[in-house]
């Protein structure tokens, strides 16, 4: 049992030794130019369609609509964001979301995930 | 529609999700798995070390004096039915917005609360569960005993309602549509209750011990306590000489798939695969749901009994006892599991929770002054201090599961099959703890 325990301890340590390294608790540089992502609305379907992408914390998003309809997208980051876009084209802008993690953007009208916002 | 505190009702509870972890990570966390799973094997004891009549250390008197005298259960059932009758309360009259705190007491405090306290405090479900107190009511005022019931609660039937419900509890939060809404949740719980007390007045207390979901679950966490009894008397364990005294019985296995193959379905949904597959094709999202809840908890189940019957055997064992005798070692890896997939949802949104539980019926109330306490957002801020604790917990979790599975097939095994016959079972969990990996990098 103790030397379980021990080969368990030392694997278990070197394991945390080769991920603790790298800090990320950096903050916000706020700066950046907004990342753009164009959107599709055609009928039924969206594009991008699920898609993940990468973006700062604190980092505008623009989300270029294009859109045969009326509608409304939820990004569900905490506090919730609704933008509305019109038939045409609409740009809106997602604010820049500070909390890291993995944020939906939805359109609420097709109940379908347009990108999931990676906020490192 | 939306609420104003930033916390939708079309999607599950909580905004954000955690960020998935570096493909470095979870490969390191695989690697240590592999290892340390071949190095218990090589070096590990033997001969069986735990017997259930002799282990552990007898509590100290003044702490069991506690635990056992009547007092402390009383307190604890009142403490339990209290939190019941506010949740009845929130349920029946509060209204159907997010910021109603009976859905965060059901998906965070209930559902996920229950394995880090049963984990530290033992069983803790069967100490508050309010079900028991109104069968145990109901014996009182009838001058019944609330251990007996009608009949005699089948052995066959073991845990396999357990399992039923459990599975229709994951049902509800990851296929049914619309799980945050006041409705849904309020009929769910009304059915659970329902059920529990008719199979209490039906088969007594034995009924929650093994049938009620919430019950077999927490009982088995509490396995990995380091509270235990023998006989009656309160001993102080090793969590791997706990573990190993879980009753088996029919049923089991199942109880285990449904709680890994729920979880893991639970990170497949988010993933970026499963997303765009729903919304690439034709079928109903709904149908896919619930074709891919089934898939996950039944290709969990059967991996791990397969894993437990490819052995040589001898004339005392039969090979379907196998998984049920094994089951309770895939309890530390759905706890490293659960810890993995939940902590900061434990942590952030059951936080919430006590915020919103202040406002009963969303009217800007502040009941126990908690309204105003400001969010805890700590690990959201801390994403690779979380992604370490999440890698460690499936990698300590696996650790102790391939430990207490060793224990077993030294125990059962006839002793020409024990090395060989523990392999496939290893290679299972292996399999396991890297596809939870997986799922925590796609996810």
């Amino acid at each position: 049992m103790r030397r379980v325990l021990a080969s368990t301890a030392v694997l278990m340590s070197a394991l945390t030794l080769a991920t603790a390294c790298g800090s990320d608790e950096e903050t916000p540089s706020g700066t950046s130019d907004p990342k753009v992502i164009e959107v599709t609305f055609d009928g039924d379907s969206v594009t991008p369609n699920g898609d993940r992408v990468e973006v700062e914390r604190g980092q505008d998003v623009q989300l270029e609509v294009t859109a045969d309809a009326p509608g409304e997208i939820h990004v569900h980051s905490d506090p919730e964001q609704e933008l509305e876009y019109t038939e045409g084209t609409t740009t809106v802008t997602i604010q820049g979301i500070d909390q890291p993690g993995t944020v939906d953007v939805e359109s609420h009208t097709l109940e379908l995930v347009i990108v999931q916002l990676e906020v490192r | 529609m939306a609420s104003p505190d930033g916390i939708t009702l079309a999607h599950g509870l909580g905004g954000a999700k955690d960020l998935p972890i570096s493909p470095e990570l979870a490969i390191a966390g695989a690697t240590a798995a592999l290892v340390i799973s071949f190095t218990v094997l090589a070096i590990a004891w033997r001969t069986p070390r735990y017997d259930a009549a002799t282990s552990g250390r007898v509590a100290p008197p003044g702490l069991a004096a506690i635990v056992d005298s009547r007092a402390w259960r009383i307190t604890w059932r009142v403490v339990g039915f209290a939190i019941f009758l506010y949740a009845v309360m929130v349920a029946v009259f509060g209204k159907d917005l997010a910021i109603n705190p009976i859905l965060g007491i059901v998906y965070v405090w209930w559902w996920v609360g229950l394995v880090p306290l049963s984990l530290f405090f033992g069983p803790v479900w069967k100490a508050i569960s309010p079900v028991r107190t109104i069968n145990l009511g109901f014996a009182k005022i009838s001058g019944s005993d609330p251990d007996r019931g009608l009949f005699e609660y089948p052995e066959r039937l073991g845990n396999w309602p357990a399992a039923f419900g459990l599975f229709a509890f994951v049902w509800l939060e990851l296929v049914y549509p619309y799980p945050t809404e006041l409705g849904p949740v309020r009929l769910w719980a009304a059915a659970y209750v329902a059920v529990m007390l008719v199979g209490g007045a039906l088969f007594g207390n034995r009924f929650y011990e093994r049938a009620d979901p919430f019950e077999v679950y927490s009982t088995l966490v509490s396995r990995m306590s380091v509270w235990g009894r023998r006989g009656e008397q309160l001993v102080i364990r090793s969590p791997l000489a706990n573990l190993d005294t879980t009753p088996v019985r029919p049923g089991l296995v199942a109880v285990v798939a449904v709680l890994f193959g729920s979880t893991a379905f639970d990170s497949f949904q988010d993933s970026t695969r499963w997303v765009k597959f729903v919304q690439g094709g034709d079928t109903s999202p709904y149908l896919l749901n619930n074709i891919g809840l089934l898939a996950f908890c039944v290709a969990a189940g059967a991996v791990f009994a397969l894993g437990c019957v490819l052995t040589g055997l001898g004339d005392d064992l039969r090979r379907v006892e196998l998984p049920n005798q094994f089951a309770h070692s895939m309890i530390p890896i759905i706890v490293g599991y659960i810890v993995a997939h939940y902590l900061s949802y434990l942590v952030e949104v059951g936080w919430l929770t006590l915020i919103y539980a202040s406002d009963p019926f969303s009217n800007g109330s502040n009941w126990f002054g908690t309204a105003d306490l400001p969010l805890f957002t700590w690990l959201s801020y801390h994403p690779t201090f979380l992604a370490n604790t999440k890698v460690l917990a499936v990698v300590l979790g696996h650790v102790l599961g391939v430990i207490a599975a060793h224990e077993r097939a030294i125990r059962i095994l006839p002793k020409r099959h024990q090395l060989t016959g523990q392999l496939p079972l290893l290679f299972a969990m292996i399999a396991f703890t890297a596809g939870g990996l997986y799922l925590l990098f796609a996810a």
